[in-house]
């Protein structure tokens, strides 16, 4: 129910967008397409390992497509309106709105926005869906996992001159419904964040810009419907742990219920034009709940031989697990209960070293062409190797 | 011996000139306040990183068409990306609502009667092609 609700929210706004577009096209005014594609494609080492970045075949799959087509029209002379539609592969390609807003232009270097926004969480998070921006075929999976990518808000942005450096600042404010799929069953839990807010800055020159961001929300993921061994789901286990064992500060412990977590990250990013080079650590906090505090990041570096880009990254996730069993008096009566509880927090934390080599070849302008392979350690999963191919385009 | 040199020169000769040639002249209109813009202003300025000149007010870029020598050439030079990595910049800032790249106004007649009839513009053309309608702020060599 919740989620019809949202999607009935989303197509509202979309059309709020397109109605304030219309007046525009209507008069004939400036209105901007631009568009990008994605078509990709990849294949594991071993279907007995573990699945990676969407692939789990020994043979080659094309499912990774993705179609976006971004609409602005001006308003008025400061007002502009915004539509970016996706339409994705593993969604049946069903649109979706990645961005839809209403931007001021407060002044000549500041504006503000409300609608719908990329959540700016990472260095490369305003233009993750557009491939040809970036070198990757998608930028690390162990760093870029969030799957809140998107806030329902208002955002201020700036961007300003500090001496000979070149400045953003970014902050914004909102909220967020999503369903996402906490451990990997194909099962979705349904998740909010409320009183979503972050700030994001960058400093830059030339060829260089250092990046930092910090967020914090109230969040919500309901993860009750989790499958564990004797009480059958994760939500009777809590229920259990009130009811039967007295224990309600444990249950309170594993639930993902208005939780105040907190995420930062620095990043630097190089582009000599020879030379290109990327370093990003993010840090996620779960306050009190079963998730695991994520400490991941990654450094790649590259070179260019004319159309021909090559590039190396390391990554690694190494998650700190939760402790819903603090508090609990060790004994031999309560330690399968610690035991099951220890057993809930582990299986959220990751353990993941990933060696990418990759090329990106420019095509012609506008087009390039990756290939991509990914050497995974997983220390609780095992290992896999994933080879991928895409090919990017912006129009 | 002689020929060999004389065929050295004759290639070195053409090679200056041809170089001479391609000169591309950044322009603005001829009410300008400034007599000169230094590289880094006008990087700035086609990247967006900055929306007015020096002196103030508000300055509006415009690029030659994809594929023109002159845009390869200053891309290059001044802004210091080849034709991919320029595209790939400014995707960056496009789908973000960050930025918008300078309109493509076509060649260099079409952007030296742009420059002409507005003082806000900037642009560039081919260093032959300059005349009185409008005033040479940089030359890329």
């Amino acid at each position: 129910m919740n989620n019809i609700s949202s999607m009935r929210k989303k197509h509202s706004l979309a059309l709020a967008i397109a109605l304030c577009m219309a007046a525009p096209l209507t008069q004939a005014a400036d209105l901007n397409f631009s568009g990008f594609l994605s078509v990709g494609g990849g294949m594991v080492d071993d279907e007995n390992g573990p699945a990676y970045g969407g692939y789990d075949e020994e043979d080659l799959t094309f499912d990774n497509n993705l179609l976006g087509l971004q609409i602005s029209g001006t308003v008025s002379e400061k007002l502009t309106a915004t539509v970016q539609l996706t339409a994705r592969s593993e969604n049946d390609y069903e649109v979706d709105a990645e961005w839809a807003y209403l931007s001021w232009q407060a002044t000549e270097s500041s504006k503000i926005r409300a609608g719908r926004l990329r959540t700016p969480f990472y260095m490369f998070s305003d233009f993750l869906d557009v491939g040809y921006a970036y070198s990757w075929i998608s930028p690390p999976r162990e760093v870029y996992y969030l799957p809140f990518n998107n806030v329902n808000g208002v955002d201020f942005y700036t961007t300003q001159t500090l001496g000979i450096f070149d400045t953003t600042f970014q902050a914004y404010f909102g909220g967020f419904d999503d369903e996402l799929d906490l451990n990997n069953d194909g099962i979705l839990e349904e998740a909010k964040t409320r009183n979503q807010m972050g700030i994001a800055g960058t400093l830059g020159k030339d060829w260089w810009t250092l990046r930092a961001a910090y967020h914090q929300a109230d969040l919500w993921i309901d993860v009750t419907g989790i499958s564990m061994p004797v009480f059958g789901t994760l939500g009777n286990f809590a229920n259990a742990l009130t009811n039967t064992y007295n224990l309600p500060a444990n249950a309170n412990k594993l639930l993902v219920e208005e939780d105040s977590v907190t995420f930062a990250e620095v990043g630097l990013n190089i582009d000599t034009g020879r030379f290109v080079a990327a370093i990003e650590y993010v840090e996620f906090k779960p306050d009190d709940a079963l998730l695991s505090k994520n400490k991941r990041g990654y450094a790649m570096g590259g070179v260019r031989f004319g159309d021909w880009l090559v590039h190396l990254t390391a990554s690694q996730s190494k998650d700190d697990e939760s402790h819903p069993e603090a508090g609990i008096p060790v004994a031999p009566q309560t330690a399968p209960l610690i035991g099951a509880l220890q057993a809930v927090a582990a299986s959220q934390a990751v353990d993941r070293e990933v060696i990418s080599i990759g090329t990106r070849w420019d095509v012609t302008t506008g087009t390039a062409l990756k290939f991509q392979i990914d050497d995974v350690d997983d220390k609780n999963q095992g290992d896999q190797k994933v080879f991928s191919v895409a090919l990017q385009t912006v129009f | 011996m002689k020929k060999f040199i004389c065929a050295v020169a004759t290639t070195l000769t053409l090679g200056l000139a041809n170089a001479a040639w391609a000169e591309v002249a950044v322009i603005v209109h001829p009410s300008a306040s400034f007599a000169s813009l230094s590289e880094d202003d006008i990087s700035r300025l086609f990247l967006g990183k900055s929306k007015s000149f020096p002196g103030g007010g508000q300055a509006v870029p415009v690029n030659q068409n994809e594929g023109a020598a002159a845009r390869d050439k200053f891309n290059e030079a001044v802004c210091k990306k080849n034709a991919s990595q320029y595209k790939a910049y400014w995707s960056q800032l496009v789908f973000t609502g960050k930025g918008t790249p300078p309109k493509d106004a076509g060649d260099d007649a079409a952007v030296k009667a742009l420059i002409a009839a507005n003082p806000t513009m900037i642009g560039y053309i081919d260093a032959s092609a300059v005349d009185a309608s409008v005033k040479v702020v940089y030359k890329v060599p």
